[in-house]
C-alpha cells in the first residue's frame, strides 16, 4: 500500500514527450504514459484493486475440491480452503469531449488537446484493465448522431475496443459538453466513476446542470480539465486575426492590448468551474498540453485512495 | 467567308481554362491567421466572418485564360474556306466502264480521256463521284474527293480484263447519289454498251428514281472480233497410251477470214498452223489431242492471230490440268469382259479394282472405308446386302457404276430406290439389238467421242435386257429407236450411271471394241468424287480452296511462276483468294514451300468478246422509277472542303499559337513584377 501517489521531481523529468510521439498507436502511448508514471510511484497501488487472496477456513462438506489447500493439508494433515476478496464493483466510464475546441494545439503542446484526452484516458483504461475494473466509455463527434459507447467489462478484448474508439475519435463541431453530460445520464444506470475529458470550453452554467445530474444519481467524478498554454497565458504578440475553431467566427486582434482582458475573464471561467466543481465534491484538475501528465494521474490514484 | 476546324476535337483542350478559374477562386492561407479555441474570451461579440468568393487579379485571369484558349484553338487547326463553294447544284456520278470488252479499240482510255476533260470544266457547285466498272464495282473517286485527287485517281486506273455488271454499277452510283448533297443528280456512263450486258439485267426492278441519266452514244458499228474462249480439257486413256483431249471455242465475227492458231502445253509446242475462217460459222470448236504423261500437271495456252481483230486481249486461252490419281473400284459384277478390263495388267497406274466376293457382301458392308466407285451387275441386288452397299455408296457421294444384266422381281424395288422404272409386265418380245445411235456430246463421258480419234461409238451394238425409264435421271446414250440404253441418275449425293445392258459377249459387242477402255475409264472418272474446287477462274475473282487437314498449312501463296502476288491465310482448312486481273496460268504454294501444290487458268469471260452493242437499251428505261410529281430536293450546303496541303499554306494556326505564347509571356512578365513590387 503506498501512503501517497507522490511523484519527485527527478521522475517527473523523465517524461518526454518526443518519444511518446515517436510512439505507434495509442495503446503503446497509454502504456508509456501510464507505466512510466507507475514506476515513479513509492509503492505498487496494485494491492486492493484485484482479486487477491485472503485467508483459509476448515473445509466443509460441498467445498469446491479445487480450492483446496493441499501443501497445508501435508503440512498439517487438516484441510483448509481458500478465501479470496471479491472482485471490485466499481464500474468506470471514460467520457471524451470531441468538439473542434479541442483540436488547438499551441507552439509548445506535445499534442493538440484531444490527443492529450485520448491517451490519458488510453492510459487509464490500461491500467483499470489490469486491476481487474470495468472500464467503458462514452463521446460524441460532433458529427455523430449517436455517441460512441462502450459499454463496461473486465474482459481482455475490453482494451482493444475502448482503444479502438478512441482511436476514431475527430475533433468536429461546436460545444457538445451539455449534451454529452445529458447522453451519459441516460447511458450510466449504476454507481459508476465516471472520468471526464474535456477543455471545458463551455459557459459554466450550460454544462452544471448536466453535471449535478449525474451527482444526483450517485455518480462519482472525476474532471480532467485539458488546456493549452496559450490557453491559460495567452502569449501572442503580433497583432493577428482569430478564428474561432468551432463557430468560425473571426476577430482581429491585438494580443497586447486584449491580453489583459482576456486573462481576467479566463481566470473567471475557471473559477466558475472550480466553485461548481467544489460544490458538487468533484474532484478536478488541468492537463496542460504542454507539461507530464503525470500529475493528472496521481490525482486519480490520490482520489481512489481515498475511497473506503 | 467562313472557317473550318482540321482537328476540332482538340478543342477540348479549351476545358483547360477550368484551372486558372479554380487558381484564382481557391481559398489561400493567410498569413496572420490564428485558429484558436477560446476566442470566446477576446471579446463578447466576434465579428462575422464575410469572406466570398470572388476573382482576383482579374488581368492575370484574362490572360491565362486567352493564352489557353489560344493554344487551344490553335492545336484544333483552323483554316478559312470560302462561302459561295458551300452550294451544291448538282451531285453527278460518272460510270467508267473498265470491262474487257471496253478495252476494244480503246474504248476505255478513250472514255477516260473525256471523263477528265468534263472535270477540268465543271465548277465547284457540282459534286462529282466516279465508279470503276469492274467485277466488283468500286468507288474510285468519292464526292469528297478533291478535283486533283480525282484527276489522279482516274490517270492510275489501268485496264482490266474483268467482266462487270452494269446493274451493279448504275446500283453503286444510285446509293453514292441517295447520299448526296446536290439539288439535281446525275449518272454519266461511259461503256461501251455491250448488248449481253444490257439484255441479260434488263428484268431487275426499277430502281433509280429522280436521277437523270446520261449515256455516251455506243459505238457506230460492231467491232470485228476473234477469240478463243472455254477450253476444256479430259485425259482419255487408250488403254496403252494416255493422251489428253483439248477443245476451245474459236469465235469471229466482222470480217475475220483467216488465222494462225497456236497450241503450247508444259512448255512445248502443240499445234501452230492457220485455220481458214471465211464461210465459216462464227463459233467453231476446236479439237486437239496428244500424248502427255498423266503423272505430271499440264499446264498451257492456246491462241489465235487475225485480222481484223480490236480486242486482242481475248485471243488466247489457259489451262491446267492435275495429274492422273490412281482411283480405287470395288467390282461386283461376274461380267469377264468387265474383270479383264479392270484388271491391274490393263488399269495399271488408273485404276486399282477389288473384286467382292458375293458369299463376304456382309463382311463388306461392315468396312469403314469404302472405294471410289462400286461397279455392280444387277444380278446381285436380288441381295439385300448388295442393295445396302449401293444405297451407302451413293449416301456418301461415292459413284456407282450399274450393269442391268439382269431383270428379276427383286431388282424392280431396287432400281425404283435408285430413280428408274422397269415395265410393270414382263415384255413377252424382249428388245432388240440395236446400235448406239445417239449420244449426249456434251457430257464429259461422251464429250471426247465426238472426235473420232478415239473410235466411233456408233459402231457398237447392244441388246437391252429390258426397257428403262428414268424416274429420276437423265439418258445420255439412246438407240435407233430412239429408247435410252445409259443414263446418269440424279436422286444421290453420289453419281449414278445405270446401263441398260450387260457386259456380256452376248448383250454387247461394246467390250471388244476401240471405244470401251476409254469409255470405261471416262465413266469412272467421272464417277469418282471430284475436288469441287474448279481450276478455271475469271480475272478479278474471288474463289474458296479447300486444303488438305494434314499437313496442316497456314498460308496459301498465289504464285505468276517465281514471283510471289499474295498471301492468303488458312482459316479452318479453307482459304478465300482472289485472283489476278492479268489472264494466265498461276501456281499455289504452300506456307513457305516453293514447289507448287497445284494451278489455276484465270481466263476472261467469253460473253466480253461479243463486240455487239445495243443503241436503246430497254434496262436504263426500265430501271427507272416514273414519279413525274415528286419534288426537287433543295440545294443543300456542303462542307467547302479544301485539300490539305491548302489548309497548311493557311498561316491562322501559327498566329494562334504565337498569340498564345504571347499572352503566356505576358502573364509570366505581370507575375514577376508584382512579386517585385510586393
Amino acid at each position: 500500500m503506498i501512503a501517497s501517489p507522490h511523484l519527485t521531481s527527478s521522475v517527473l523529468e523523465r517524461f518526454d514527450p518526443r518519444v511518446l510521439a515517436a510512439l505507434e498507436g495509442l495503446e503503446l502511448k497509454a502504456r508509456y504514459v501510464m507505466e512510466g508514471f507507475l514506476a515513479g510511484l513509492h509503492a505498487s497501488p496494485f494491492h486492493g484493486f484485484s482479486v487477491e487472496f485472503s485467508d483459509y477456513r476448515d473445509y466443509q462438506p460441498g467445498d469446491d475440491l479445487r480450492h483446496l489447500d493441499w501443501r497445508l493439508f501435508a503440512r498439517t494433515d487438516r484441510l483448509h480452503v481458500k478465501r479470496y476478496l471479491q472482485e471490485t464493483n466499481v464500474r468506470f466510464y471514460l467520457v471524451c469531449d470531441t468538439s473542434a475546441s479541442m483540436a488547438y494545439r499551441g507552439t509548445r503542446a506535445w499534442g493538440t488537446k484531444l490527443e492529450v484526452a485520448r491517451i490519458l484516458a488510453a492510459a487509464l483504461a490500461w491500467f483499470l484493465l489490469r486491476q481487474h475494473d470495468a472500464a467503458g466509455l462514452v463521446a460524441w463527434s460532433g458529427s455523430r448522431a449517436a455517441p460512441h459507447y462502450v459499454r463496461p467489462s473486465q474482459q481482455p478484448a475490453q482494451l482493444g475496443l475502448v482503444l479502438g474508439q478512441l482511436e476514431a475519435l475527430r475533433p468536429a463541431g461546436g460545444p457538445c459538453l451539455a449534451r454529452l453530460l445529458d447522453q451519459t445520464a441516460r447511458l450510466v444506470h449504476r454507481r459508476s466513476v465516471i472520468l471526464f475529458f474535456s477543455d471545458l470550453l463551455e459557459p459554466a452554467e450550460d454544462v452544471a446542470l448536466g453535471f449535478k445530474q449525474l451527482r444526483f444519481y450517485g455518480h462519482e467524478c472525476l474532471i480532467f480539465q485539458v488546456l493549452d498554454r496559450d490557453e491559460l497565458e495567452f502569449p501572442f504578440g503580433e497583432a493577428q486575426v482569430f478564428e474561432d475553431l468551432e463557430s468560425g467566427l473571426r476577430r482581429a486582434v491585438t494580443p497586447a492590448v486584449a491580453r489583459e482582458g482576456y486573462l481576467a475573464r479566463f481566470g473567471q471561467f475557471m473559477a466558475h468551474h472550480q466553485e461548481l466543481f467544489r460544490s458538487l465534491e468533484m474532484p478536478a484538475s488541468v492537463v496542460r498540453t504542454d507539461e507530464n501528465p503525470w500529475e493528472a494521474l496521481a490525482m486519480f490514484l490520490a482520489q481512489r485512495k481515498r475511497r473506503p | 467567308m467562313n472557317f473550318g476546324l482540321l482537328q476540332p476535337w482538340l478543342l477540348l483542350g479549351a476545358i483547360a481554362v477550368a484551372v486558372p478559374i479554380w487558381l484564382h477562386l481557391r481559398r489561400k492561407e493567410e498569413p496572420n491567421l490564428v485558429r484558436f479555441s477560446a476566442l470566446r474570451f477576446l471579446d463578447d461579440s466576434p465579428q462575422a466572418r464575410s469572406r466570398p468568393l470572388h476573382l482576383r487579379d482579374l488581368v492575370l485571369l484574362a490572360l491565362r485564360l486567352s493564352a489557353l484558349l489560344l493554344v487551344a484553338a490553335a492545336f484544333a487547326w483552323p483554316y478559312r474556306r470560302e462561302p459561295e463553294r458551300a452550294i451544291v447544284r448538282e451531285s453527278r456520278v460518272y460510270i467508267l466502264d473498265n470491262t474487257l470488252s471496253q478495252q476494244a479499240n480503246g474504248g476505255f482510255g478513250r472514255d477516260r480521256t473525256r471523263i477528265l476533260d468534263e472535270l477540268d470544266r465543271l465548277g465547284a457547285e457540282i459534286q462529282v463521284a466516279a465508279i470503276e466498272l469492274t467485277a466488283l464495282p468500286r468507288v474510285a473517286v468519292g464526292f469528297g474527293d478533291d478535283r486533283e485527287v480525282a484527276r489522279q485517281r482516274l490517270r492510275d486506273l489501268t485496264p482490266s480484263h474483268q467482266r462487270g455488271s452494269y446493274l451493279a454499277a448504275f446500283r453503286q452510283a444510285h446509293n453514292l447519289l441517295a447520299n448526296s448533297l446536290g439539288q439535281q443528280r446525275r449518272i454519266v456512263f461511259y461503256g461501251d454498251h455491250q448488248a449481253n450486258q444490257w439484255t441479260e439485267e434488263v428484268n431487275s426492278p426499277p430502281f433509280l428514281e429522280r436521277v437523270r441519266l446520261d449515256v455516251a452514244p455506243p459505238p457506230a458499228t460492231n467491232a470485228p472480233t476473234l477469240a478463243l474462249a472455254e477450253p476444256q480439257l479430259q485425259r482419255v486413256f487408250l488403254g496403252d497410251k494416255a493422251v489428253v483431249h483439248f477443245t476451245a471455242k474459236l469465235t469471229h465475227s466482222g470480217g475475220v477470214t483467216r488465222g494462225q492458231i497456236t497450241l503450247r502445253a508444259n512448255d512445248q509446242l502443240i499445234l501452230n498452223r492457220p485455220v481458214d475462217l471465211a464461210g465459216q460459222p462464227e463459233t467453231i470448236v476446236l479439237q486437239a489431242q496428244w500424248e502427255v504423261d498423266p503423272g505430271l500437271w499440264l499446264r498451257g495456252e492456246a491462241g489465235i492471230e487475225g485480222a481484223p481483230d480490236a480486242l486482242a486481249r481475248d485471243n488466247r486461252v489457259f489451262f491446267v490440268l492435275p495429274p492422273v490419281r490412281v482411283g480405287r473400284v470395288a467390282l461386283l459384277a461376274r461380267s469377264p469382259y468387265l474383270r479383264l478390263a479392270l484388271s491391274p495388267e490393263v488399269m495399271r497406274g488408273y485404276w486399282a479394282t477389288r473384286a467382292i466376293e458375293p458369299a463376304q457382301l456382309g463382311e463388306e458392308l461392315g468396312r469403314t472405308t469404302d472405294e471410289d466407285v462400286l461397279v455392280v451387275e444387277s444380278n446381285y441386288l436380288q441381295s439385300h446386302e448388295a442393295r445396302q452397299l449401293v444405297g451407302r455408296y451413293l449416301e456418301q457421294g461415292r459413284g456407282v457404276f450399274l450393269l442391268l444384266d439382269r431383270v428379276a422381281p427383286a431388282i424392280h424395288g431396287a432400281l425404283r430406290e435408285l430413280g428408274f422404272a422397269l415395265p410393270a409386265a414382263p415384255d413377252p418380245t424382249p428388245p432388240a439389238p440395236a446400235r448406239l445411235q445417239y449420244f449426249f456430246s456434251n457430257h464429259p463421258v461422251f464429250h471426247p467421242f465426238s472426235s473420232p480419234d478415239y473410235g466411233s461409238l456408233l459402231e457398237v451394238e447392244v441388246r437391252p435386257t429390258s426397257r428403262l425409264d428414268a424416274l429420276e435421271g437423265m439418258p445420255l446414250l439412246f438407240s435407233e429407236s430412239g429408247d435410252g440404253l445409259f443414263f446418269q441418275g440424279t436422286k444421290f449425293p453420289g453419281r449414278l450411271f445405270v446401263a441398260a445392258f450387260g457386259l456380256d459377249r452376248e448383250q454387247t459387242s461394246w467390250p471388244t471394241h476401240l471405244t470401251f477402255i476409254p469409255f470405261l475409264d471416262l465413266c469412272l472418272q467421272n464417277l469418282r468424287p471430284e475436288d469441287a474446287t474448279p481450276l478455271e477462274f475469271e480475272p478479278g475473282a474471288t474463289a474458296v480452296l479447300s486444303l488438305p487437314a494434314e499437313p496442316p498449312v497456314r498460308e496459301v501463296v498465289l504464285r505468276d511462276g517465281t514471283q510471289e502476288l499474295r498471301r492468303h491465310p488458312v482459316d479452318q482448312g479453307q482459304a478465300q483468294i482472289r485472283l489476278p486481273d492479268r489472264p494466265g496460268w498461276y501456281a499455289l504454294t504452300y506456307d513457305t514451300g516453293i514447289v507448287p501444290e497445284r494451278f489455276v487458268a484465270v481466263n476472261p469471260s467469253p460473253k466480253e468478246s461479243q463486240l455487239t452493242y445495243l443503241t436503246a437499251p430497254d434496262a436504263l428505261r426500265l430501271w427507272q422509277i416514273e414519279r413525274p410529281n415528286a419534288a426537287a430536293p433543295a440545294p443543300a450546303a456542303l462542307p467547302a472542303r479544301l485539300s490539305l496541303a491548302a489548309i497548311w499554306q493557311q498561316r491562322l494556326w501559327w498566329w494562334l499559337l504565337v498569340a498564345g505564347l504571347g499572352a503566356l509571356a505576358i502573364e509570366t512578365l505581370w507575375t514577376s513584377l508584382r512579386r517585385h513590387s510586393v
